[in-house]
């Protein structure tokens, strides 16, 4: 069914892949499903997912992503919560209008009331009525080392979170779902942790200068030959922080007259960068490769807007794993259309790189592409490294050239050099340079655990977005007083998880995002998944409408993850 | 609290009427207003579609015609503080179908009577009007301009 349309990219129409289900499909259901599972016959609740149908030549394995679609009465009760919210919004700021409550928000003095005001009031609205009543999930300050365990600042608030206060207690020992810490290189002791410490008493801490000027350490030079050799490109360097390689270093490779097509739910980073530079920006659907091909044809054939001259530069923008959904690029279609229409690839790794590919080597070691087809690689040393900064890599003259023109590297102090030593031993332990087998234990105990878990979570009936093998996994909760009962219930049972809602989503797609890690051990999963089993009983989560397999007696850490 | 970190749409606004299930909860939500009024026992049924057609356009008319910006900050240095929800939108033709499906069944139930007819005509046109794209940053008489 879904192998006879294995044809050409440009015939757009043999495959009926939308997103967001409104075409879903004549018969109300999409007609392609991932490439192992057998044609159904009755009929199944909608699903947006992606499969590599129309080239599953260029995938050396088979690519399964799945966006199961929103139950309509979910929809439903979703909207009639945030109405509900609404009016009682208005209510409480007419009551705080007529000083019937108190008002805890900043508001204008007296002597300014005629004043153009500062700020619109209704710009707040969603902060002081629904923003606030949840806030105890966000921010909560942590006290020790981001591992797979972690120690929170106990909080109290009397008035229903305008204000917290510190109970002087440590709640120890949280379970980490949350960090970014996918290869449990978040540590304060360990063979990292001391080679940092030694550059710590040899460089000290601060660098005080930009690279251009007298802040080029022999630390840069030789992380950066490193992450040149990690990536398999010529060239690489690296910057202080990782927002700031995407939005200051595409102004530098883009400008006026040239094309931007980025993908819909890219990073801030790079929608930053992409308004800075000035060019113009085209969004394609989300890892849609029809699409990209289409924007890309009509690019090329009409030109610049008004004047019809041909573009400078078409520059395609995608990131490896998206964050937020758990989706990973099709990065072997978006090489081919590269080549056949001759615009550029910026590929931005800041989940991927670590986290995927057999190597630990990124999104292009995933599908075993050769990293010199992609012409920009960005990524970040936040996530799977355990330091921060962002990277670029690429042919030497690129990274030559963004060497004297990059805003970063111009006027940004560079890395301190802690920072850069940690960068450097976890790369060094993740390529196995270090001697040990300790970067290839923790690969792949990070792709264990994330195929553990989410198939747990698929067991259990919940709805979770994203590719099979993307460690981060978006858990559905739908309705917004569900945020926040879903982080305070996990966080009574002692696991720290991040909730996210309006506007940071689209208004009915509220989502827990759980971040495996090779740290976590089984008992740690489990206990996890125990607890999330609970909550999602509690708080009747589990919308998925999928079959499950009958006979989940509990789950048990000891069956073989082979059988599947 | 960030605004539009998941996706690169930096007014989620815009966005809001076409999600999921947006259509049905109109439809649904309209239905209960009507049923609420149909519930008061001394009003008559041509006077509930009045009131129904009516309490719909104002309500359609202070939300999308009337309320300005966003909730929310946005980080696009508030661009849409000025524009009415219906603005900030891409103007979608759905609602435009509900107001006539909705003037056409009050007309029916009204019996054409003239009193109704004039008071629903002059509903229907308060809410019609503003979604013409030639009024689009319209503000006539200087009403809600800032």
């Amino acid at each position: 069914m879904t192998e006879s349309s294995g044809s050409k990219l440009l015939n757009g129409e043999a495959c009926q892949r939308t997103l967001r289900g409104k075409n879903a499909g004549k018969n109300g259901f999409v007609k392609n499903h991932c490439v192992f599972e057998h044609p159904r016959k009755y009929r199944r609740p909608t699903e947006r997912s992606q499969n590599a149908a129309p080239n599953s030549s260029l995938y050396k394995k088979p690519f399964s992503e799945s966006f199961e679609e929103t139950p309509l009465l979910v929809a439903v009760l979703t909207y009639m919560g945030y109405g509900i919210l609404t009016i009682f919004g208005y209510f409480r700021d007419f009551l705080r209008h007529w000083n019937i409550e108190k008002c805890h928000i900043a508001h204008e003095r007296e002597q300014q009331k005629d004043f153009v005001p500062l700020y619109q009031d209704f710009e707040n609205f969603y902060t002081r009525n629904l923003y606030m009543r949840i806030r105890d999930n966000w921010n909560r300050p942590i006290c020790s080392v981001p591992g797979a365990k972690v120690d929170l600042v106990e909080r109290v608030t009397h008035n229903y979170n305008w204000t917290f206060e510190h109970t002087g207690k440590v709640v120890k020992d949280v379970i980490n779902m949350g960090s970014y810490n996918y290869l449990g290189f978040a540590e304060n002791a360990g063979a990292c942790a001391s080679a940092a410490i030694e550059t710590t008493h040899a460089y000290g801490v601060g660098v005080a200068s930009t690279r251009c000027e007298i802040g080029n350490l022999d630390i840069h030079e030789e992380l950066e030959q490193l992450v040149a050799r990690f990536l398999g490109v010529e060239s690489s360097m690296a910057f202080g922080m990782g927002f700031a390689t995407n939005s200051m270093n595409i102004p530098a490779l883009t400008g006026k007259g040239c094309l931007i097509l980025s993908d819909e739910l890219n990073h801030a980073s790079l929608v930053l960068g992409a308004r800075l530079s000035g060019s113009t920006i085209r969004v394609f659907k989300h890892n849609n490769m029809q699409s990209l091909e289409k924007l890309l044809r009509d690019a090329i054939a009409h030109g610049q807007p008004r004047t019809h001259r041909p573009w400078k530069k078409i520059l395609i923008v995608v990131e490896g794993i998206y964050s937020m959904e758990g989706s990973i690029v099709r990065l072997p279609e978006v090489i081919a259309l590269k080549k056949r229409y001759k615009a550029y690839l910026y590929l931005d790794e800041a989940h991927s790189i670590g986290a995927l590919g057999p190597n630990g080597r990124g999104v292009v070691d995933y599908f075993g592409l050769d990293p010199k087809d992609v012409d920009i690689m960005m990524g970040t040393f936040t996530k799977s490294f355990g330091a921060a900064g962002g990277y670029i890599g690429g042919r030497k003259e690129l990274i030559d050239y963004l060497r004297c023109h990059s805003h970063s590297a111009l006027y940004a102090t560079s890395m301190s050099p802690p920072v850069a030593q940690q960068i450097i031993s976890s790369m060094k332990i993740i390529m196995g340079e270090d001697g040990s087998t300790l970067g290839k234990d923790r690969l792949r105990q990070l792709s264990e655990n994330t195929t553990y878990f989410r198939r747990k979570l698929r067991e259990m009936g919940f709805i979770i977005y994203g590719n099979d093998d993307s460690p981060v996994v978006p858990l559905m909760l739908y309705m917004p007083a569900k945020i926040g009962a879903f982080g305070r219930e996990m966080l009574k049972r002692n696991i720290g998880t991040v909730v996210v809602g309006f506007p940071a989503t689209p208004i009915i797609e509220s989502r827990a995002r759980f971040c495996v890690s090779a740290a976590h051990t089984r008992e740690m999963l489990d206990t996890a998944l125990r607890a999330i089993g609970e909550v999602g009983d509690l708080l009747q989560l589990k919308y998925s409408r999928r079959e499950r397999p009958l006979s989940t007696p509990g789950w048990t850490s000891d069956e073989s993850l082979l059988q599947d | 609290m960030n605004v539009g970190t998941a996706h690169s749409e930096v007014n989620p606004n815009t966005r809001v009427m076409n999600s999921r299930g947006m259509w049905l909860s109109y439809t649904l939500s309209i239905g209960l207003l009507h049923h609420i009024l149909l519930s008061i026992p001394f009003v008559s049924v041509p006077v509930v579609w009045t009131l129904t057609n009516m309490i719909h356009n104002l309500c359609m008319y202070l939300l999308l015609h009337t309320v300005k910006g966003t909730p929310f900050q946005t980080p696009d240095q508030g661009k849409a503080r000025l524009l009415t929800h219906w603005e900030q939108m891409d103007y979608g033709v759905q609602f435009t179908a509900s107001q006539r499906v909705s003037y056409l069944l009050t007309s029916f139930y009204t019996k054409y009577d003239r009193v109704h007819f004039v008071v629903n005509t002059v509903s229907l046109l308060t809410v019609l009007i503003p979604k013409l794209p030639q009024l689009h940053g319209v503000r006539i008489f200087g009403i809600n301009k800032y």
